[in-house]
């Protein structure tokens, strides 16, 4: 199953937690907002669940990939 | 004139919209928008089983009109696959100040919107319809609820608030909900999860017209566009799909610089539009989209007018999402310091790139989709505009090459 | 059943360590809160400190309740810990300590169950911590029988000061709408 990282986008307040604790799959842009990869592959799915749990306004989740 | 009616949908004192009388959602409109004239035009409202529905709609290919253009007969299909009871929901808001062909629709052929509305409904065996209006556009009110009246169905009234972002649909079920009308993440498009946790249809008003008119097995494939130049009253005009867009827009008008789909569209070349028909694939080919069927024409610089849209997109954001509130604002700087000559496009892509698909609903994207066609078809343009020489201010715009 | 006054002293000494520390954790939470990517010390630092100091905060008000409830030399049965009424000891001071107790228990559980029960409804209990802090000091020095020494003063001023900084800090941030636009980026 592939996998994606989505943010909810009114509710990320840009604490950068999620950059933090996963930096393979995201970077921040010039204002601290989260720049996500595409896929989550595999070997990262256990670090991608903590950064969900960890994002202090629950902004992230962890979805199968769509298109 | 006669194969025109003049209505005034946001107030008298407005320039008023011309609305040309059409072959099918148009048809008979000069008889006047009431129930019996309605009736007497097109016949009874007719009653389909859902998997009727299903097929006419599948049969004729109807996509919504909203913009999106999503089919039709899916988004049904989707909403009976879902637990709980439906409900439908007509998108009347008409956030795009420039387009009128909703509210046009609402002024002289209400009883089609709500035709298509009320078969959807008890098709789906929807236990509430709602439609929400617009809330600067107070004719379009009273004329629908007028329509309302007249019926004997059901139907639940909302006013959306006057913005931008306040017709998209995440934001239309936030206003139904008793929340404020913007935008929020929609996990799971509306016709699975929506109203209350429900399967809800939400379709732009003439998405419900077609589909009173395909339900009596008339619907042709029309589609309504909003024509506006920069001096002219708005034109409504109900158009064949596949009309060569050369029968549609005046020379003049083709030859100078065309933004199709509204503010979020895509920015039409000098004549690119003289081999193109009214239609998504053929549009689609030349990397243009049809949009909301608001065709923006006029003869000023495309630089300045779109640095100015983007610079009111960038005001018009709800201001819930951060790449949104921070971007925009950004990308329509870039955009008037190339229009200024004193910035290049590098920066209006890189903050393109960095809006898209950043926010809850598609206002960032629509804003880049419009940055990013100037970008495509006007690069002789902004590089003249580099170089101090502004073609449309010299009154010698580009000939259509 | 310990003897002589040992579980008073421990039940004493661990009332003013727990304001101490959950005073701290107050404070690191403000912090935490108005935290962004390249700050001094990172996000997930502070959110970990922040939740070991409450977490050891609530440890010693488990035993605070407990050598409470163990010491016979008052009557205080298990129940007066989370019923704010109906003590035969003390039963304003001790029933606000019990109160204060329900307060904390509400925001711990709540913290625990965070991803499950929805960001918006963990967050109107959390601010319930700021009535639990001011409950369990009122608890403090009415029920406290060091509340006159100096010793104790300090350790309550202490707890004031680092409270009232993390709550001018906090209202200070109500200020700010975020998402932060162009015209208000703070760097």
């Amino acid at each position: 199953m592939k996998r994606q990282l989505r943010v909810d986008w009114p509710v990320c307040k840009a604490r950068g937690l999620c950059f933090e604790l996963l930096p393979e799959a995201v970077s921040l842009d010039e204002w601290g907002y989260p720049i996500i990869a595409k896929e989550i592959s595999p070997d990262l799915v256990t670090a991608a669940r903590e950064a969900v749990r960890a994002c202090p306004t629950l902004a992230l989740r962890l979805v199968e990939a769509r298109g | 004139m006669n194969s025109s009616v003049m209505v005034w949908p946001a107030d008298p004192r407005s320039t008023g919209v011309e609305i040309r009388r059409g072959r099918s959602l148009l048809s008979g409109v000069e008889n006047g928008p009431d129930l019996q004239s309605h009736l007497r035009h097109h016949g009874p409202l007719p009653t389909l089983g859902l998997d009727e529905l299903v097929g006419r709609t599948r049969g004729s290919a109807l996509l919504g009109r909203g913009g999106a253009g999503f089919p039709f007969a899916v988004k049904l299909e989707a909403t009976t696959k879902s637990r709980g009871k439906p409900s439908v929901v007509v998108n009347l808001a008409e956030g795009e100040p420039a387009s009128w062909k909703d509210s046009a629709l609402s002024m002289v052929a209400p009883h089609l919107v709500l035709d298509g509305a009320s078969i959807t409904a008890a098709a789906l065996g929807a236990a509430e319809v709602h439609v929400v209006l617009p809330g600067d556009r107070s004719a379009v009110r009273l004329q629908l609820k007028a329509a309302i009246d007249e019926r004997t169905e059901r139907f639940s009234t909302a006013v959306a608030d006057v913005a931008f972002v306040a017709g998209q649909a995440a934001a239309v079920v936030e206003l139904l909900s008793g929340r404020e009308n913007r935008p929020v993440t929609s996990w799971e498009p509306a016709a699975v999860r929506g109203l209350r946790n429900k399967p809800t249809l939400l379709s732009n008003a003439e998405t419900f017209a077609h589909v009173a008119l395909i339900a009596r097995g008339v619907g042709a494939s029309t589609t309504l566009l909003t024509i506006d130049g920069d001096s002219s009253r708005p034109l409504v005009r109900e158009v064949r799909l596949g009309k060569p867009w050369r029968k549609v827009l005046r020379r003049d008008q083709l030859d100078g610089p065309v933004l199709l789909g509204g503010y979020h569209g895509t920015w039409a070349a000098p004549g690119a539009l003289r081999s193109l028909t009214v239609s998504r694939d053929s549009m689609g080919a030349a990397g243009l989209a049809l949009g909301a069927g608001i065709v923006l024409t006029g003869d000023r610089c495309p630089l300045d007018r779109a640095a100015e849209i983007a610079t009111y997109l960038a005001s018009e954001s709800a201001g819930r999402c951060g790449p949104c509130v921070n971007g925009l604002p950004r990308l329509a700087a870039a955009l008037r310091d190339a229009a200024r000559g004193l910035g290049g496009t590098t920066e209006i892509e890189r903050l393109a790139g960095l809006v898209e698909r950043r926010g809850a609903c598609a206002h960032p994207d629509g804003t880049a989709r419009m940055a990013r066609s100037l970008v495509t078809s006007y690069a002789f343009e902004l590089r003249e505009h580099q170089r101090g020489r502004c073609c449309f201010a010299l009154g010698e715009p580009r000939k259509a090459g | 059943m310990p003897d002589g006054p040992l579980l008073w002293f421990v039940n004493r000494g661990s009332g003013f360590a727990l304001l101490a520390v959950l005073s701290l954790t107050v404070l690191l939470g403000v912090i935490a809160r108005g935290g962004r990517a390249g700050g001094l010390v990172p996000g997930f630092v502070l959110q970990s400190l922040h939740r070991s100091t409450s977490l050891l905060g609530v440890s010693l008000l488990g035993v605070h309740v407990l050598t409470a409830v163990a010491d016979e030399f008052v009557d205080i049965r298990w129940w007066d810990a989370v019923l704010p009424l109906g003590a035969e000891y003390e039963p304003l001071w001790l029933g606000l300590g019990a109160l204060s107790l329900d307060l904390a228990l509400a925001v711990v559980v709540t913290s625990l169950l965070r991803t499950r029960i929805g960001h918006e409804t963990w967050r109107v209990v959390h601010v319930l911590a700021y009535a639990a802090w001011t409950v369990g000091v009122v608890h403090g020095l009415g029920i406290g029988t060091d509340t006159g020494e100096p010793w104790a003063a300090a350790v309550y001023l202490g707890s004031v000061v680092v409270v009232g900084t993390a709550g001018l800090i906090r209202l200070d941030a109500l200020r700010t709408p975020t998402p932060h636009g162009p015209s208000e980026v703070r760097r």
